[in-house]
C-alpha cells in the first residue's frame, strides 16, 4: 500500500493544509499582491501536505489543522458518520489523516478509526445489497479508500454470480465465426 | 501462482475455484472395460463394468460426457443430510461442516449428471438454501470483525474467494487505524522531533 509509486500516495500529498511561518523567509512569495519578495514571521498560508510537512521538520512553520478534520466534521461524524460527505472534504480522508496526526493533532486518529468503524459497516451493506444504480448517490459520499472497498466486494459478488449463472462454457474461436468470402 | 488471473489482488476467479474442485475424488460406475489410466496425478482403475470406482470429478465428468458412467451421488448430497445441515445452519452462528468445494461440486453435478441424482430439484433448492443462508452468516461476520483476530471455521472456497479482496483490504485499514493509536510508530516518532537546523557551516565529509 504504501508504495513510493502509488499514485493515491502520491496525490493524498498534494492536499492542502493551513500552516502558520515560524521564521521569516527570504526569497519567496506567497501572496502575488504584496511585492516584498519575503514572507514574514507569523504570516499564514496554505501550503500542500508534501511542503508542509518538509518545512515542519525544519521548523519553519507549525501545521494547524485543516478544514476536513474541523470541529463541524468532528461533530458530523459523531452524529451519523455514514452520511457525511467526505469525498466532498477530503478524497484521502483516512490516509491524510494518518499523516496529518502525529504533526498536528493526535484526537484525528480517534475520529479516523470511529468513523471507518461505522462507515465500514455502511459499505458493506450497500456492496451486497444494493443494485448499482440505486448505489450511485452512496458512491458519492464515499472516500477513495472506501470506493475501493465497495467495488472490491461488488465485482467479487458479480464475478461469482456469473459464474453461478453459467453461460457459455465453451468460448468460440473467433475464426470460426467468419463466413468465408464469396467466390468471385 | 500462474493460476492467478489477477496477480495485484492475488485473487482467483470463480471459474479457477471450479478448477481446483476438479481434483475432489468422486465414485463413479463405469459401463465399460478399460484398463487402468496412468496420470502425473495418479493412477485410476482398472475400470470393470458395474464396479464402483474412485477417480477425480474431472475424469467423472470426462466419461459422463461420453455416457461411459455414472456418478454415484457424494454421501453429504443426500436430501437426508442437506436437509439436516440446512437446519443447523439456520439454528447456530457456526459453519456446518461441508466439502471444501461443495458449491463448485454441486454445480457441476447438477450441469453434467443430472439424470444421476434423485430428486434432483429437492437436492438443487436444499443446496441454494444452505449457500444463501451461508452467505448471510458471512456477512453478518464481516460486520462484527475489527482488527483483533478472525476465526470462522468450515468456510467454503468460493465463499471465502467471494470476500477476499474486501475482507483484505478492509482488515489492512482496521489494522492501521489501531496501530496508528495505539503505538506511534518508530520511524513516525523520529519523523516528530523537527531537525534543528544548525547555523555552523557544513562538515564537508572527507573522500574515503
Amino acid at each position: 500500500m504504501a508504495s513510493y509509486y502509488d499514485i493515491d500516495g502520491i496525490l493524498m500529498e498534494e492536499e492542502f493544509v493551513p500552516v502558520v511561518f515560524q521564521k521569516a523567509i527570504n526569497g519567496v512569495n506567497i501572496d502575488e499582491s504584496t511585492e516584498k519578495g519575503c514572507v514574514e514571521q507569523g504570516s499564514k498560508t496554505e501550503l500542500p501536505f508534501w511542503l508542509a510537512h518538509e518545512l515542519h521538520m525544519r521548523q519553519a512553520v507549525s501545521i494547524s489543522v485543516p478544514n476536513c478534520f474541523n470541529q463541524k466534521t468532528r461533530l458530523e461524524i459523531q452524529a451519523d458518520a455514514a452520511c457525511v460527505d467526505l469525498r466532498s472534504r477530503c478524497p484521502y480522508f483516512y490516509e491524510f489523516g494518518c499523516k496529518l496526526a502525529p504533526l498536528c493533532d493526535k484526537s484525528i486518529g480517534l475520529l479516523l478509526s470511529y468513523a471507518f468503524q461505522i462507515r465500514y459497516k455502511e459499505v458493506l451493506h450497500k456492496a451486497h445489497t444494493t443494485a448499482f444504480a440505486a448505489a450511485s448517490k452512496f458512491l458519492m459520499l464515499l472516500t477513495k479508500e472506501e470506493t475501493y472497498l465497495y467495488d472490491a466486494a461488488q465485482s467479487s459478488m458479480l464475478a461469482f454470480k456469473k459464474w453461478r449463472m453459467g453461460g457459455p462454457r465453451l468460448q468460440r474461436a473467433s475464426i470460426l465465426g467468419r463466413k468465408r468470402k464469396p467466390a468471385e | 501462482m500462474a493460476g492467478q488471473s489477477d496477480s495485484t489482488m492475488s485473487l482467483f476467479s470463480s471459474e479457477e475455484i471450479e478448477f481446483m474442485a476438479e481434483d475432489e475424488m468422486t465414485e463413479i460406475v463405469p459401463n465399460l472395460r478399460m484398463d487402468s489410466l496412468n496420470f502425473i496425478c495418479g493412477d485410476y482403475g482398472p475400470f470393470l463394468p458395474q464396479l464402483a470406482a474412485q477417480v477425480p470429478l474431472w475424469l467423472a465428468l470426462a466419461l459422463k460426457k461420453r455416457g461411459k458412467c455414472t456418478i454415484r451421488l457424494p454421501q453429504w448430497m443426500s436430501v437426508e443430510n442437506l436437509t439436516r445441515v440446512l437446519e443447523a445452519e439456520r439454528d447456530s452462528h457456526a459453519f456446518q461442516p461441508l466439502p471444501f468445494h461443495y458449491i463448485e461440486i454441486s454445480r457441476l453435478l447438477f450441469d453434467h449428471a443430472r439424470e444421476d441424482i434423485p430428486d434432483m430439484y429437492m437436492v438443487r433448492s436444499l443446496v441454494e438454501d444452505i449457500r444463501d443462508v451461508r452467505f448471510h452468516k458471512v456477512e453478518t461476520n464481516l460486520e462484527k470483525f475489527t482488527a483483533s483476530t478472525v476465526t470462522w471455521k468450515n468456510m467454503s472456497a468460493m465463499e471465502v474467494n467471494v470476500i477476499r479482496a474486501f475482507a483484505g483490504r478492509a482488515l489492512q485499514a482496521f489494522y492501521k487505524h489501531d496501530n496508528e493509536q495505539q503505538t506511534p510508530d518508530t520511524d513516525r516518532a523520529l519523523d516528530k522531533q523537527p531537525q534543528i537546523p544548525t547555523d555552523r557551516p557544513k562538515r564537508n565529509l572527507k573522500p574515503r
